[in-house]
This record gives structure tokens, sequence and C-alpha cells, in this order.
């Protein structure tokens, strides 16, 4: 049934404005890539199903932010709750790049007391001609940082699932290990559920008790 | 919480009426009742000015209107923050004790007998709950208590006929109403629309099983725990650790749950209809949560800016606050005119809704809403459609069964729901960054419209349901059109909640643009 899984995690996506968060996250989720589409306002909301190994499934809840200046002090808000994120920066646009420094520093600085799990992501690797940053420096300053690099294109589908799906197992791994812990109050890492799973005893009673309504 | 208190006595006029037909002998049976209840320790804050009392509208007896007006005060979040604190098994007692003590004398306050039971109810779920389906079953089967629908229609009758009757008072206070049931010429006609409300709220509690019957029974305490009527003022104010997202995840997990138990169990169970996990795919949880981080940073901005002023300076700030809090207290929904054959295709909310959000840039969102709206109508019209065929050509046409057309209203509301709740997100975003004056009215209007939408929309989905369920059973139909009342309630409540929400924004959007015009 398509709503079990083992965790919901929840991720955030972040970059300037128009570096293509937005249709990175429709092809991933609705697995179409939309031409034109309007700005994002503050956040929005996607979520998929995952599957990591046979059998084992994460539901990812991602958050799409708006990459626009004048949305930053709404999304700040938003990072609290994220276990993993991805960092986008237009291979075509220089700038995009030199600012993944600071959405780094933002996200840390507002993440607080927990840390965000993220994927350096450089988009639109369809446009190779007009490519300005090499995928060489990309990845030494995906390293510098302790990050994996990916390029993907959300317009030809490569790499999308990819990303979505390294950066889950990354998080799975830390979860399983224990050095990602679920807290209550804290909604990046939620518990799912599992079938045929053997019941407590509570939920055996109760079962039993409501066929006598 | 006068609706609780409301429904809550006519909980316990069927219990009574259970026990003795006669009304009057009722009455001293559920005086007999309350005192045992009582012994649990309940409390009436304040015996003499009830909300009931106080209430200058005239009660609305019809089914749905009791519903959506009850819940609207129902998800009370802020005592829900507080029952995660406190351990599970211990929760319901503890809330008991809390708001217990005076025990009452004789039957005054129906109020605080509804306390009682609902109190009793949830304490021990297990044992009373039980106790409660076959109490009400018994009273149904005893008393022929007609289905919901017949109810609604022979309700409004009634009412019509009690606004021309000239029992001064009774048609204000649901206890002298009862009181003077006699005077008010049919009493079983006052049976009816009191059992109605029990039956409407009883059913589902029934149908939902235990867990249900927990969860609606956790956040009844919480509104009961509003007892106190002078709460209600500061109720924006102590509100805002709000959680409301909270209580509904609470939910959607526990229907996770419970179909993931099912699954294992049972391959190919029906179809059945979660407004939690529905609510949760429209992505209505995540724009609530968003919502109420927005609201709280506002409220802890407002909070600190209000810290720095001093004299003069803090005085007309407040009072300009007050002002902003004041629209957000007054708004009072009600649908005393939401007919069901109006706006057959969504086009008249589309134009409400435009009304409404006139000078609030978020066409983009609005246009969502109005899309799941006009889905909606089209969805009820096909329904409809099916029905009239099915009449005539019965084996051609696989008719709709109730639990599909269940399905697909609980669906309805819970996408409306998500919705209007992401359309006030995306309100509190454009507020926020937007330097433009937002009036609370336009806001509270839109409220307002939401609302009578989802009214309007649970009646149109009940007469299908009506149509489609003529065959069926009161015990297989009846839960069904209560599952869309209640939801429909639920839904109402969320979405002025969320309403409530925006207040904190609001406030330090006023206050940054006041810092803006001093700079200048």
């Amino acid at each position: 049934m398509e709503t079990i899984w083992l965790y919901q995690f929840r991720l955030i996506v972040i970059g300037d404005s128009t570096v293509g968060k937005s249709c990175l996250i429709r092809r991933f989720t609705e697995g179409r890539f939309a031409q034109v589409s309007d700005p994002t306002v503050g956040v929005d909301f996607f979520s998929r199903l995952v599957e990591i190994e046979p059998g084992k499934r994460i539901k990812l809840q991602i958050w799409d932010t708006a990459g626009q200046e004048r949305f930053r002090s709404i999304t700040r808000a938003y990072y609290r709750n994220s276990v993993g994120g991805l960092l986008l920066f237009d291979i075509t646009n220089r700038r995009s790049f030199q600012n993944v420094h600071n959405w780094l520093e933002e996200a840390q600085s507002h993440v607080q007391p927990h840390s965000i799990i993220f994927l350096l992501v450089g988009h639109k690797c369809d446009l190779e001609a007009q490519r300005q940053v090499t995928q060489q420096e990309a990845e030494k300053l995906a390293g510098a940082y302790g990050m994996r690099y990916v390029e993907t294109s959300a317009r030809d589908a490569i790499n999308v699932e990819k990303a979505f799906v390294d950066l889950t197992k990354d998080i799975f791994e830390l979860v399983r290990n224990g050095d990602i812990k679920i807290q209550d109050g804290w909604e990046g890492v939620k518990s799912g559920f599992v079938p045929n799973t053997v019941h407590s005893s509570e939920e055996v009673t109760k079962s039993s008790r409501q066929c006598y309504c | 919480m006068s609706e609780w208190a409301w429904f809550a006595v006519n909980s316990s006029m069927q219990v009574c009426t259970e026990t003795f037909d006669n009304m009057s002998d009722s009455e001293a049976s559920c005086a007999a009742a309350e005192g045992s209840e009582a012994a649990l320790g309940k409390q009436n804050p304040s015996p003499a000015g009830t909300p009931d009392s106080s209430s200058p509208s005239t009660p609305d007896f019809s089914i749905d209107v009791a519903l959506t007006r009850k819940a609207r005060r129902r998800p009370e979040t802020q005592p829900a923050a507080k029952v995660q604190d406190t351990p599970k098994e211990d929760e319901q007692p503890a809330k008991t004790s809390n708001q217990s003590t005076v025990s009452q004398g004789g039957w005054g306050y129906w109020g605080s007998w509804g306390k009682s039971i609902l109190s009793t109810a949830t304490a021990t779920v297990a044992t009373v709950g039980q106790g409660l389906t076959q109490v009400i079953e018994k009273a149904e089967t005893s008393l022929g208590i007609p289905s919901p629908t017949e109810l609604s229609a022979q309700v409004e009758e009634e009412e019509k006929q009690k606004v021309s009757s000239p029992v001064d008072g009774a048609s204000t206070e649901p206890d002298k109403a009862v009181d003077e049931s006699s005077a008010v010429g049919s009493a079983m006609g006052m049976l009816s629309s009191l059992s109605s409300v029990v039956q409407n709220t009883g059913k589902t509690v029934i149908t939902g099983g235990l867990d249900a019957l927990e969860f609606i029974g956790k956040k009844t305490m919480d509104v009961i725990a509003e007892g106190d009527p002078g709460f209600k003022k500061t109720k924006g104010l102590m509100r805002r650790n709000a959680t409301l997202s909270q209580v509904l995840r609470e939910a959607k997990e526990r229907e996770e749950l419970q179909s993931a138990d099912k699954d294992s169990a049972n391959s190919d169970k029906k179809v059945v209809a979660h407004y939690g996990m529905l609510f949760d795919e429209f992505q209505g949880l995540s724009h609530l949560e968003a919502l109420e981080i927005l609201s709280r940073e506002s409220e802890s901005k407002v909070k600190s800016v209000l810290l720095t002023l001093s004299g003069d300076e803090l005085v007309q700030l407040r009072d300009e606050l007050d002002q902003i809090k004041g629209s957000f207290s007054l708004v009072e929904f009600d649908d005393e005119e939401v007919d069901e054959n109006k706006d057959e295709d969504g086009s008249e909310f589309e134009r409400e809704l435009k009304e409404a959000m006139e000078g609030l840039s978020v066409s983009a969102t609005a246009d969502k809403l109005s899309k799941a709206c006009k889905s909606s109508s089209s969805l009820i019209n096909e329904l409809t459609k099916q029905h009239v065929e099915t009449d005539v050509n019965e084996e051609d046409v696989k008719k709709h069964s109730v639990e599909e057309v269940h399905a697909a209203a609980i669906r309805s509301l819970a996408e409306l729901t998500a919705r209007s709740i992401e359309l006030f997100h995306k309100l509190a975003e454009m507020i926020l960054f937007s330097n433009g004056s937002t009036e609370a009215s336009v806001l509270s209007q839109l409220t307002v419209v939401l609302c009578k939408e989802i009214s309007l929309l649970s009646k149109k989905f009940t007469s299908c349901l009506t149509a489609a369920g003529s065959n069926e059973k009161g015990e297989v139909l009846n839960p069904l059109i209560t599952g869309v009342f209640l939801e429909a309630s639920n839904s109402a409540s969320y979405i002025q909640d969320a309403f409530q929400l925006l207040m904190p924004i609001l406030e330090i959007s006023h206050i940054e643009r006041r810092v803006q015009l001093t700079e200048q």
C-alpha cells in the first residue's frame, strides 16, 4: 500500500532565484517539466515516496523555498525542521554559484541546534554551451563543505532521481546508525508505519474491542 | 463552548430518554445522572453567565448549523499543546480534575452535564464509550428517530414554528427550552431536534470506533477546558502557542496506522476516506505548519517591540493593536442563508472569493482554491445526474455506492480546507513582505466565504448521499451522513483557526509600517 513508509524526511530546497528549484522538484514529484513557472512565493510543498532498498520506502516532504531576496526573512523561519537540503545553483549563472557560500551560512545559522545534510546541485546541465561553472570547481567547493555534488537537468530529466535518492540514502544511513535521531518537536525525521509488524498488546485489545461496537 | 454544551446536553437527554420515555420524568432522571456524573468531579466556572444564556442569537436547531458552529470552537489548540506534556494515560482524568469541583445542585446548568458525560466518556473510553453506543442505539430504535436527513428538513420546519411560537426565552436558551418544553407545544419535535444532534455526533463516534472517540474526546476536552467565558477574550492571545497542525497530524498518523492495519489484514477492503490523510495529501498540514511558524515568529516580534516601548508610545501602540485584535474576535459565522440549490457550478463561490480577495495579491493560490471548488461542484453534479439516470434505467448504469459518495465528500472537504489553509499561508507571506496594509475585515470576510462554501458543500454531498443510499439501511447511511457533517464542521474550525493565526502577522505588519512612516 502506498501510504506505508519507514520514515518521513523533510528536505528543504534553497538557492538563488531562477536557478530552477521548483522545476527540479516538479520533475521529481510530478514527472513533468514546466516551461513557464511563476516565482515561488514564500514556500511551497511537495511530497513523494522513494524506495531506497527493495521494500524500504521513505516519504520525502519537500519544502520549496522562494529564492528571491525579498522573501528571505520569511524563508529563514522554515529551515529548522529540515533534515536534509538541496542547495541549487545554475551552471550557466556564475553568480548563483558564488552565492552558494552565503546560502550555506544562512542555513547553518537558522537551523540550530539541528543540522542539515546538504547536497550541492549544479542545475540546468542540459545547457552545456552556456556553462559558466566547471564541474571540477563545483566538486571542489562541495568537497570543502563535505557535500556531494551532482549535476542535473529538469528539462532533460538528467540525474533528478539520483539527486534526491542519493541524499535520501545518505540521511537514511545516518538515521540507521543513530547519528540522526527522531526527536519530539522536530519535524526533520518522522517515523512511518510498517505493515505486518507485531502490535503492542494495547493495540490488539483496542481493535478487538472495536468489534463489539 | 455553548454549542458543545448544547451537544452534550443533548447526549444527556438521549441517555435519559432511553431510561424514561417520558420527557418530564427524564428531567428527574437526568438530574440523578448528573449527580453521579458530578461525583467524577466537574465544574461550571460561572453558572450564571453561561455562554448559552448570554448568546443573543436564536439557537438554530438545524443539524449542520449546530455542528458547524459547535465545532468552530472545538479544536482548541492551546490546550492540545498541554495535552502533549502529560503522559497519555493520564491526560483525560487530569483534565477532568482541573476543571472540576462544584457539583451542581439540581439540574440548573445544562452545560456542566454535558461536561460530565463527555469527560466520563473520554476518561474511560473503553467502557463508557461502549455504554454510550448501546444507549444511543437503543434510544434510536425505541424512539424511532428519523434519519438525519429527514430530520434536517423536519427540524427546519420546527424551527419556523418555534420562531413564531410566543414562548419567551424558550428559543434563546436550550435549558429553558427543555424546561418549558410542554409550552413549546410539540414535545416530540423538540425531542427529535435534540436527538438529531446527538445522533449526528454520537453515530460518528461509534462508526469511527474507539480511536475516533478518543480523538474527538480529546478535542472536546480541550474546548470544555475553555469553560470560562472570560477566557474567550484572551483566547486570541493565548492560542498562539497553537499547534493545530499537531492535532491534525495526530489524526492523520492514527489513520495511517489504521489503514496499515487494515491493509495487512484485508487487502480488498472497501474505500475508506480518511480526512486527515487526504488533508495532508493536499499539503494542508504543511501549509498549516508553515503558517504557524510565521504566526509564532510574528508574535514574538510583536512582544519584543512592545518591550522596547514605554509611556504614551506604548499606550498608543497597544490601542492600535487592540483594534486589530478586535476585528479578529468579531467574526461570527452564521450560515443562516446557505442555500443548497445555489451555486451549481462553483462560479458563485469564485465571484465571492474574488470579491473578498480584492486587494490581496495571491491570485495564483486563490485560483487553486476556485478550481478545487469547481471540481467538487462538477463532481456533485455528476453524482446527482447518475442517480437520476439510475432511476430510469437501473441495470445499465452502475450506481455509486454510498461509500463512494462519502469518500468523494470527505476528499472534497479535505481538499477545499487544505487549499483554504494554503491561501491563508500565502496571504501571511504576502502581508509579511509587502508594506501595504491589509485590513483584518477583508480577511474575516474571506473566512466567512470559505466557511459558507464548506457548509454548502456538505449539504450538497449529504443530499447526494441520501439519494445514493435510498435503498440502504439507516445504520449504513446515517453514520456516513454524520461523517460528512462532522468533517465539514472540522473543516470550518480549521479555517477559522487558521484565520486567527493571521492576527500576529497583521500586528507585526502594522508595527513595521508604522516604523517606516516615522522614519520617513
